[in-house]
């Protein structure tokens, strides 16, 4: 993370909800830049980069997505979608045109940070090439393409490999159906969740404590899959 | 053919004339040889009659031919010739033949009354018996029934009944519809597929109230009949009847009797109130559309303060001074659960509207069954706190084809019944097992139980039980919603419990298959 506080843009036309977005955020140490509109929303984001975006998709005069959309065309900052519940398929329209995560509407403060300091994390790690990924007791060297438990080595077939690595890149975010089968199976077998399923069951038994109530692994469903919230890199490096 | 078996049955009829005429020869000769009888031709004429009344013309007139020959030959000199020579000869014979033209004639006519006297009766006896069954029957799917197989009995072709299915579907509300009419209603109109094109459009037309009643060619050459069953009210129905080539003359006698049959049966129909139970489920459902609409657009207005309330608590219970005061920090908490349970609440009103508006459509997919198990819980956490939850779930469940987040929900329901109507501090059990073919889920508590007429009830729309409804809160939705959205994915949900006070387990049993292919796996997976 940068020395100085990063900057966050809040696209909402709710003005409640922006008042407690900007107290919240602000708390957590952002510099908050509020937009109303789409419109207003690309303005600032060309003015003033932010390392962080917020988007609710009920905008007054664009469609959420063309606010995102617009935005993926030229820059690769985190954004954070407010969605309303049960449109699962929405949800993942959305994050394969590019959003990093969402929430659902209400939500409370913690868990949209959570999810904030996930994309942001996986920005950084891009970005200074930092390889491990820590998640409780279990720790992934991208670089190494080594697994361990509490330091215990763990041995993978390459497809459960692959899609352990796929999750530990996004740690912290979903990561969807569609994309893990897409990258680990190819384009013909999109639609085979079961695929997924049966490599999933088979890497929670290896990396879970208990492969029934996963602390890991995560499921979100009907939209993919979540690697825990991972240890900041600070203590993972303390660690 | 049918001219083949004509030629027939003449030469057989002519074949019992000529035996007839030769036993009156007999008879003359007879006559002839112990009384010396002269004047007998007339003798001749009963043949003729005979074959004219019983067998037709054909035959009274070989009768008629042969007779006079014999009659020749017998009764005129030169006797025992068969040469016709005397007037009176040629004149037996024109009045021979007159004869038989005029019984064969009247035989006919005479045939022809007789059976149409006897149709008559046939069709009165049936239009009465159709009468009495109209007036004994109560539901209006016994009365189109009966409509379609007196019409079909009466013209002895096709008869379709078209959109009386409302008044039927409504005739179960008239307290005797049964399963068994049900099915028959169903069976009215079998292949309305293989009715012409230009039928259908006559039917549409008349279902649009543009005409009450037409006739349609075919392309085949039949004539259809088309028309409304009541005269006076579309929603009675359209019925079609095929008449087959009818001849134009024949038409309008048909139709004035379909007319009349038709007009008893739209009375009683009337009779029976068909039209204002149509009239009352319409209203019913159009005021059953407003208030979904109100509800759905209510629902959706109260989730945006919900939200900017529920996040503005978080952001409170975080804040350094509140933090750091435990009393502020549990009232943060307090307007936080209270907005959650509130966006419960709405939540459930919204699923209530998607159902009863049927807009509920499964995203099926194949998934973990725990998978549904564990996310219900997270979402559950916080209420479940007060009650020590134990899981057994075995580690090797087949997967389900559902949609996992409409069984999430509706475990979600069971678990917040677990939790609402179970003390604090009891304990809850939440099982995942294969039974057969299912997977079940299931959720026991150790609470409030149920008792026999509550086991009966639960699930309902709206029911809650009156022992509990006083103290604790609750829309009487949640179990509701829960078996619709089971149902969808071709599950069920049971509710079993020992009796009040014994605890309950609510269990969802949802059927497992096999998925099409597995990954293939080789040794570099």
């Amino acid at each position: 993370m940068t020395e100085a506080n990063p900057v966050v843009l809040v696209i909402d036309d709710e003005v409640q909800i922006r008042r407690f977005l900007r107290a919240g955020l602000e708390l957590d140490g952002f510099l908050v830049q509020d937009a109303e509109t789409g419109a207003e929303a690309l303005r600032w984001a060309t003015l003033k980069p932010p390392d962080l975006v917020i988007l609710d998709l009920g905008l007054p005069d664009m469609d959420g997505s063309e606010v995102l959309d617009r935005l993926r065309a030229w820059s690769s900052v985190p954004i954070i979608v407010l969605s309303v519940r049960s449109n699962e398929a929405e949800k993942v329209r959305l994050l394969e045109r590019g959003a990093d995560d969402y929430v659902v509407k209400p939500f409370g403060m913690a868990e949209l940070l959570a999810r904030a300091h996930a994309a942001m994390r996986r920005h950084v790690r891009v970005s200074t090439g930092e390889p491990v990924v820590k998640v409780g007791p279990l720790a992934i060297d991208l670089a190494a393409r080594i697994v361990t438990i509490n330091g215990a080595r763990v041995m993978l077939t390459p497809k459960e490999y692959r899609l352990l690595q796929l999750l530990a890149q996004h740690a912290g975010n979903v990561v969807t159906h569609q994309f893990l089968l897409k990258e680990v199976w190819g384009s013909p077998h999109l639609h085979d969740t079961h695929y997924l399923r049966i490599f999933v069951r088979k890497l929670r038994q290896k990396i879970e404590a208990d492969p029934t109530q996963p602390r890991i692994l995560l499921t979100e469903l009907g939209v993919g899959y979540r690697l825990a919230v991972p240890e900041p890199a600070s203590q993972a490096a303390a660690g | 053919m049918a001219a083949m078996d004509a030629v027939r049955r003449e030469l057989r009829g002519s074949a019992i004339a000529l035996v007839m005429v030769a036993a009156t020869t007999l008879v003359a000769y007879g006559l002839i040889q112990t009384l010396d009888v002269r004047r007998g031709s007339v003798i001749y004429l009963l043949p003729v009659l005979l074959a004219g009344w019983h067998l037709g013309l054909v035959p009274a007139l070989v009768a008629a031919i042969a007779g006079v020959l014999w009659s020749g030959y017998f009764f005129f000199s030169p006797y025992y010739s068969y040469y016709l020579s005397r007037p009176n000869e040629i004149l037996n014979l024109v009045l021979f033949m007159v004869v038989a033209l005029v019984t064969s004639h009247l035989a006919i006519s005479m045939k022809k009354q007789t059976e149409i006297a006897r149709k008559r009766e046939k069709e009165m006896g049936d239009l009465y018996a159709f009468s009495r069954r109209l007036a004994t029957t109560s539901s209006a799917a016994d009365i189109y029934l009966a409509i379609e197989e007196h019409l079909a009995n009466l013209v002895q072709r096709k008869v379709v009944l078209f959109g009386a299915g409302d008044a039927m579907a409504l005739s179960g509300e008239m307290g005797t519809g049964s399963p068994q009419k049900t099915r028959q209603t169903q069976g009215l109109n079998p292949d309305q597929d293989a009715l012409p094109q230009r039928v259908h459009a006559a039917i549409a037309d008349l279902q649009a109230g543009r005409t009450p009643a037409t006739t349609v060619d075919d392309p085949g050459g039949d004539i259809w009949l088309v028309r409304r069953v009541s005269q006076q009210n579309a929603d009675f129905g359209v019925i079609a009847i095929d008449l087959g080539s009818i001849p134009a003359g024949a038409l309008d006698e048909v139709r004035q009797r379909v007319d009349d049959v038709l007009a008893d049966a739209a009375a009683t129909l009337e009779r029976l109130g068909v039209a204002r139970v149509l009239n009352e489920a319409r209203m019913r459902s159009e005021t059953e559309l407003l208030r979904e609409a109100l509800i759905g657009s209510v629902s959706h207005e109260l989730r945006t303060p919900l939200a900017s309330i529920l996040g503005a608590a978080t952001v409170l219970s975080k804040s350094p001074a509140v933090a750091k005061d435990e009393r502020l920090n549990s009232l943060a908490g307090v307007v936080r659960d209270e907005a959650e349970r509130l966006n419960n609440d709405i939540q459930n009103l919204l699923d209530a509207t998607r159902i009863s508006r049927e807009q509920v459509r499964p995203r099926q997919e194949w998934i973990e069954p725990q998978d549904i198990v564990n996310s219900a819980l997270e979402r559950r956490r916080r209420r479940l706190s007060g009650h020590p939850v134990s899981l057994d779930m075995d580690s090797n469940l087949p997967f389900i084809y559902v949609d996992p987040v409409l069984v999430e929900q509706a475990f979600v329901q069971v678990v917040d019944n677990a939790a609402k109507y179970s003390p604090a501090g009891s304990p809850i059990t939440i099982a995942a097992k294969r039974n057969g073919h299912d997977v079940v889920l299931s959720v026991h508590d150790e609470g409030a139980g149920l008792t026999a007429k509550e086991s009966a009830q639960i699930g309902e729309r709206f029911f809650r039980g009156p022992r509990l409804a006083a103290t604790t809160s609750g829309s009487g939705l949640g179990l509701w919603i829960a078996k619709a959205f089971v149902s969808a994915n071709g599950g069920k949900i049971q509710a079993l419990s020992a009796g009040a006070d014994q605890g309950t387990t609510v269990s969802i049993h949802l059927p497992f298959a096999t998925p099409a292919s597995e990954p293939e796996v080789g040794p570099d997976d």
